[in-house]
Parts: C-alpha cells; structure tokens; sequence
C-alpha cells in the first residue's frame, strides 16, 4: 500500500478506536452508580462492547503495522498521553446525570452506524469487515438509547428539562462526529465518504429529537480537531491507566 | 404501597436454540415492557446462548404449587364468562428446575386455563408447580432481532478468574511470611 495512504489510514484507526475507548471508559464509571440495577448492568454491558470495538480497531491498526496485537493494544490504552489520543471531545465530556449520558450515548451510536455505513463500504477488507461486525451490535445499542430518549423527552417536566439541558451542552460538539483525520483526498481513495454519512445523520436525529419534544439550540458549532482535548482526558487517563502504570513489567 | 418506588416486574423466558422449550431464567424491573425486553437481554442473555427472548408482567403470571392445588377449588363456574383466547402454559417439574414451557391452551380466564392444562398434562408431566399467563401479554424478540441482540455474545470470549496469575502472585507474595 502507498505510503500516504497508509498513514491516512493510520490516523483513522486511531481516531475510531479513541472514540470507542473513551465512551466506554466513561460508561464503566456508571457502575455501581445507575438508578437501577437493570440499567447498571446496561451500561456495563455498553462499556464492555465500546471497548471490545475499541481493541477491534486497534488490532486491524496492529496488523497493518505487523505489530502483535496484545502488546500494540496495550501500548495504545496505557501508554499514550493525552496529546496523544486523537478521541473527539464529546466523549471525553464527564458523565453529568444519566439524561446527558443517555443523550451523549444515542448521538453518538446514531452517528456511529452511519459512520459503519461508509466504512463498511471502504476498498480496505479489514476496514470493511470490522466496521459491519461492530455495525450489529450499535443498533442494540441504538434501540436502548433511543427508548430512553422518548421516555425522558415525554416523560415529566423535570426529565424533559434535563435531557433538554443536556442536549444545549452536547450538540455544539456534533460537528466533530464526522470529522475524520487524514487528506480527504486518501479517504476519498479508500473509498470512504464522510459527508453521507453526516448527511444521513442529520436526516433522521433532528426529527426523532423533535418527537422527544426537544429543541435544537441556535448557538454556533464549536471548531475542534481531534488533537485538541479538554481538561478532563487527562483525568480520566490518570484513572484508567493507573493500575498499568504501577507495574509496567507485570503480566496480566 | 406508597413507599415502594421500584418499577414494576417482569418474568423473562428465554429460548436456548430454536426448537427449544422456553425456559423462566428469572426476573427484571422495568418501567415497560419495550425496556424489560432490552434489560432481560443484558441480565440474561449476554453469555450463555439465547435465539428468542419472552418478557411478560410478571402480575399477569396465574401460579399454582402442588400444595395450593390440594386446596384449590376448581368449580368451573364462570369459564364462559369471558372471551377465549390463547394462554403459555409452564410447569415446573422440580424444586430446583426452571418453569419450562409445555404448550397453550385455550380459555376464558386463568382459571379455566390451568384447569385444561392439569387436565392435558398433570398425567404425562407431574410438576412441581404451574404457571399459566395469556399470550398478549408477553413480548417477545424477533428472529430479525438476533443479529444484535444475541449473537454478538457468541464471539465474546472471556477469560476466567483462574486465567488470571493473581493467585501464584499472591502466593509468591506471602511466601517470605511463612518463612519468616
């Protein structure tokens, strides 16, 4: 493979694995925390899924080092910095209450199949066939998370109030859920078109947002790229790798 | 009771293969049936193999023990009351096993559907106890929800505790202890 397609889809893995990684790093913190078993035994369930995608995308990045998995998986988890995670921000975001990790989770898996959509039909096979194994699982997770939006939305005032509240923190970070790194023209060779994927997005979040009786806010976008992060990665690095970190020579 | 602020439960039966008897695996709370079905899928069916999934509100469950049975006075006296319709009947052939789905019945009332399954099956399947509930009342999962409700679980493999070097860890680790 050409060299500058092989770094562009480098960055891309590591984009869709990062994203994964820290969303189901934040949905492990709901355990022992949700408002209800049932559903603290979901987001466990969802924790364990983001990540198991997670390692998916690594190891296809692994491969296409000729690297051995386990130990390149490891290295990318537990020891990079945050400068160096290339996640977008909204899933870095602290979890809040569970309205806006409900919310976060749903236009996330919502944008996420559609961003499996294109990438399934990628010229690269491992590209193509890790994006529509992850692609079953996302719409469980869809249907979850969509179930609860209606719920919350329809539910009382003070439900609908804060999925509202949640949704006027969130969405100026939407804008980055398309946003893949590398030269659009290398995307483009692989076969990859991200602006269907946002468009079909779009096609059907705004009105099921409606349905759940919310309001789209007016404030602008927020311009990110993905090697900026805020001040709360680094956070959550310092929990997630610290077990790893006390013992770099121990074996698992 | 006012001070009970848990959501209402539901009975969970699951499907192992197709073909298979449902079998009761236990319970979930949810605020709706939709939502039960979802939570029985992450209680229940995460690991072990599952094709089709019933929840159903576990009020609508009319149960019966050998024990209550001996006292139960069956006098068929309102079994044309009501409009028949399709009821699951279980049975439970042991202490310990599950309530296992035997087949359904025609009745009017849970009554008179448990009456028609101790007549058809009480010989052939002697239980332990009985559970009969209408059929609409249960929701269950659609073969085209397979793919990913329940088959992803299939590939996940896991390791066991045992997998883990913890324990010779610990051991090495308090070795000079015991020296000492």
């Amino acid at each position: 493979m050409d060299n500058h397609l092989k770094n562009t889809l480098r960055e891309l893995l590591v984009a869709l694995a990062d994203d994964e990684l820290i969303l189901g790093h934040r949905d492990s913190e709901w355990c022992g925390h949700a408002p209800i078993l049932e559903e603290d035994i979901a987001f466990a369930n969802l924790a364990l899924d983001e990540i198991g995608h997670a390692n998916l995308w690594y190891s296809v990045l692994a491969d296409l080092e000729e690297a051995d998995r386990q130990s390149f998986v490891d290295r990318m988890v537990y020891w990079r910095d945050a400068p160096d995670f290339r996640n977008i921000q909204m899933v870095e975001l602290p979890n809040g209450d569970w309205a806006f990790s409900m919310l976060r989770h749903y236009v996330f898996d919502s944008a996420e199949i559609e961003r499996l959509n294109v990438l399934a039909e990628s010229v690269f096979p491992p590209l193509a066939e890790t994006a529509a194994k992850i692609r079953t699982e996302e719409y469980y997770h869809l249907r979850h998370t969509r179930l609860w939006l209606r719920r919350l939305g329809l539910g009382t005032a003070e439900s609908r109030q804060r999925l509202q509240a949640a949704l006027d923190q969130l969405w100026p970070y939407t804008g980055q859920l398309f946003e893949m790194p590398g030269e659009p023209d290398h995307l483009f060779a692989l076969g990859i078109k991200m602006d269907q994927a946002s468009l079909s997005w779009e096609a059907q979040v705004i009105p099921f947002l409606g349905e759940c009786q919310l309001i789209l806010p007016a404030g602008a976008e927020r311009l990110l790229n993905r090697q900026e992060h805020s001040r709360h990665l680094p956070i959550l690095l310092a929990e997630m790798q610290s077990v790893a970190r006390l013992d770099p020579e121990a074996e698992w | 009771m006012p001070d009970d602020t848990q959501w209402p439960r539901f009975q969970v039966f699951v499907q192992v293969k197709p073909g298979a008897p449902f079998l009761d695996y236990g319970s979930v709370h949810a605020p709706d049936l939709e939502l039960a079905l979802l939570n029985a899928r992450d209680v229940f069916a995460r690991r072990p193999d599952c094709v089709a999934m019933w929840v159903v509100p576990a009020e609508g469950i009319f149960s019966k023990t050998v024990q209550e049975l001996q006292d139960w006075d069956s006098a068929p006296a309102s079994d044309n009351a009501g409009n028949r319709e399709t009821y699951h009947v279980f049975a439970k052939p042991m202490h310990a096993g599950a309530q296992t789905l035997l087949g359904q019945v025609e009745a009017s009332s849970p009554e008179q559907a448990l009456r028609l399954a101790l007549e058809r099956y009480e010989n052939k399947k002697p239980a332990f106890a009985w559970w009969v509930f209408p059929a609409r009342l249960a929701l269950s999962s659609q073969v085209e929800d397979i793919p990913s409700l329940y088959a992803p679980a299939r590939e996940k493999n896991f390791r066991l505790s045992t997998d883990y070097k913890t324990i010779t860890a610990m051991r090495e680790l308090r070795q000079p202890d015991k020296d000492g």
